[in-house]
């Protein structure tokens, strides 16, 4: 009776996976063959998207669906951890081409939903009182590959990805500011007060990899525009810049293209016929931001 | 009353200096004669537009600002707005010119866009103008061939090899540029001609990183003349290299998902056995305090 009860039991639970497997591959081809219909009506206007594969292909808008994915938090949540696998983003500062525009705060600032006085990315001017000269340098968050901000988070809500960008999860923060304290460059901030335009943004879902909304309480900081990079385009401070003087891309390809001039050499050269530098290196946080010395340099 | 006429004329003067320089200022930058007869081999169509208005806003509207806006960063000079008079009054060749040579705080981008780039970013300045009219070089008696393009891998000599052909028939004297396509931007290997067999020898560095099977994707355009050939294709031309996670392996700020079992295990029971001895110690008190009092 027993046995029969069992048998009868695990013939039911198998029919049962079998059932929600069965709807779920269905649901899933449903799904894949819409994202393949291939409406005849192109609008000409193509975007560049990156495949799960880590391709980063072409796409007609016109062939492109509302994901109801991006809406999804739980699903953002995971991508925002998960981070894009092969690549290794670093950022090189030619500080000789920085003429304090501010074209890369402003789009900073605008991006991140963030108000005058907050800063992802600042731009400081670096005084030598021995030659009375000085020189600005841009200066972001260094996304160590070794960082103590997220050795110091008690609720594992900063936190490294494979791709080596730092990121705020501040669905998690607790807005302790123990990694506010631990950064050695000064890169995080914190939402003392309601982040600007709250209103306009309470029904946007959370997104980690732009980190907006931004919530009250809670640390914010510069996340190598990681919601920018995945669609493969450079981020909003590097695109922005009119004199040249951001170069971003993959330390695994060792090639990084000019924000401005769309021009990519290689990385390793780049840094080696420069003299290129790190923040603090004594400190063995191995940034991912290198700079170039403030001189006439050939980039 | 005759001061303040007088301040009036100066000030008329001024500006009027003022418009004149700055319209000096704008023209002074020559142009060979010959660039600036160049015109464009193509018909600016709404795709080349599009194509152009992309690497507008990724490359120029950071100073230039949106065409029609008047929205340019104020820069001395001025980098000026591209659908006003002042770039439109020029010639197809000059703007060409200029966009590719650059000069100045005006940057030099003959490097990032191959020519027929250029000439969608002259297409997009133009769009901007009703009055246009495109002027085309004469086709008449003008063949445009089709090219096709073979690419292979010498590895002995560290060379892509492009052979160019069109009709079967192998081309030669034509322009090859081959670029390596990054996440971001496209890398240039370098510029060749082919020989009189069609074929030409591009340099590869052998310590290019490619991806896991030494892949490296690269793009190759032919030109000569009005005909055009551009190709996409992956290759193994280099090392494979392994592509490693920034946080492969245990460190200071790893998760407790990267503690090893047995870490996890003794550091458990090293607590649960401080605990314990430190019960053990509590009870055996309380004990000694019980039979303490029974004797009493």
């Amino acid at each position: 009776m027993n046995q029969a009860n069992k048998n009868d039991k695990s013939r039911r639970k198998f029919l049962q996976k079998l059932g929600v497997a069965g709807a779920s591959a269905v649901a899933g081809s449903a799904l894949l063959l819409q994202g393949c219909s291939d409406s005849n009506k192109s609008s000409g206007n193509k975007v560049k998207v990156l495949t799960a594969d880590n391709k980063l292909v072409e796409v007609d808008v016109a062939h492109l669906k509302p994901g109801d994915k991006i809406q999804d938090l739980s699903y953002l949540q995971e991508r925002g951890r998960e981070g894009i696998p092969g690549k290794k983003f670093v950022m090189v500062v030619d500080l000789a081409k920085c003429k304090n525009a501010r074209k890369c705060m402003k789009a900073c600032q605008s991006a991140h939903q963030l108000k005058p006085e907050m800063h992802h990315l600042n731009v400081l001017e670096m005084e030598d009182p021995v030659r009375d000269t000085s020189y600005w340098m841009p200066k972001t968050c260094q996304h160590c590959d070794n960082p103590p901000c997220v050795s110091v988070c008690p609720v594992d809500a900063t936190f490294k990805r494979q791709d080596g960008i730092v990121l705020i999860d501040n669905e998690r923060c607790i807005g302790c500011r123990f990694c506010v304290a631990a950064c050695p460059y000064s890169a995080r901030t914190f939402n003392w007060t309601e982040p600007k335009n709250s209103e306009e943004f309470a029904e946007v879902t959370y997104d980690m990899e732009l980190n907006v909304p931004q919530k009250k309480g809670t640390v914010t900081k510069c996340a190598f525009s990681a919601d920018r990079v995945r669609e493969g385009k450079l981020p909003y401070c590097v695109s922005a810049c009119p004199n040249g003087v951001y170069y971003f891309g993959d330390q695994n390809e060792d090639l990084v293209t000019n924000g401005t001039t769309k021009k990519t050499v290689r990385l390793s050269a780049l840094l080696d016929n420069n003299a290129a530098y790190t923040l603090m290196p004594e400190l063995g946080t191995k940034p991912s931001v290198y700079y170039l010395p403030p001189r006439e340099s050939k980039g | 009353m005759k001061n303040i006429k007088q301040y009036r004329l100066i000030i008329l003067f001024c500006l009027c200096f003022l418009a004149v320089a700055n319209v000096n200022a704008q023209s002074d930058w020559p142009v060979p004669a010959k660039e600036n007869e160049n015109m464009s081999p193509f018909l600016f169509d709404d795709d080349m537009v599009l194509e152009g208005r992309i690497s507008y806003e990724n490359s120029c509207t950071s100073c230039h600002g949106t065409p029609g806006q008047d929205d340019f960063t104020p820069m001395a000079p001025p980098p000026g707005d591209p659908a006003s008079d002042q770039f439109q009054l020029q010639t197809d060749g000059a703007l060409f010119h200029k966009i590719k040579m650059g000069r100045g705080s005006m940057p030099k981008f003959e490097d990032a866009f191959a020519d027929d780039e250029l000439w969608n970013i002259v297409a997009y300045i133009r769009s901007f103008n009703k009055d246009y009219k495109q002027p085309l070089p004469n086709m008449e008696g003008v063949e445009i061939p089709e090219y096709s393009m073979k690419l292979s891998f010498d590895d002995n000599i560290d060379k892509l090899v492009v052979k160019v052909f069109a009709k079967n028939q192998p081309q030669p004297e034509v322009s090859i540029a081959a670029y390596v396509m990054g996440t971001f931007g496209k890398y240039l290997l370098g510029k060749s001609q082919t020989n009189e067999l069609g074929i030409a020898y591009i340099d590869v560095d052998p310590t290019m990183p490619g991806d896991e099977e030494g892949k490296l994707s690269v793009m190759v355009k032919a030109s000569k003349g009005f005909g055009r050939a551009k190709m996409n294709e992956e290759m193994v031309m280099v090392e494979p290299t392994i592509r490693k996670s920034a946080i492969e392996g245990r460190h200071i700020w790893s998760t407790d998902k990267m503690a090893p079992v047995w870490l996890k295990v003794s550091f458990f029971i090293t607590v649960f056995g401080v605990w314990f001895v430190l019960l053990f110690i509590v009870i055996g008190l309380r004990n000694i305090n019980k039979a303490n009092k029974e004797e009493a």
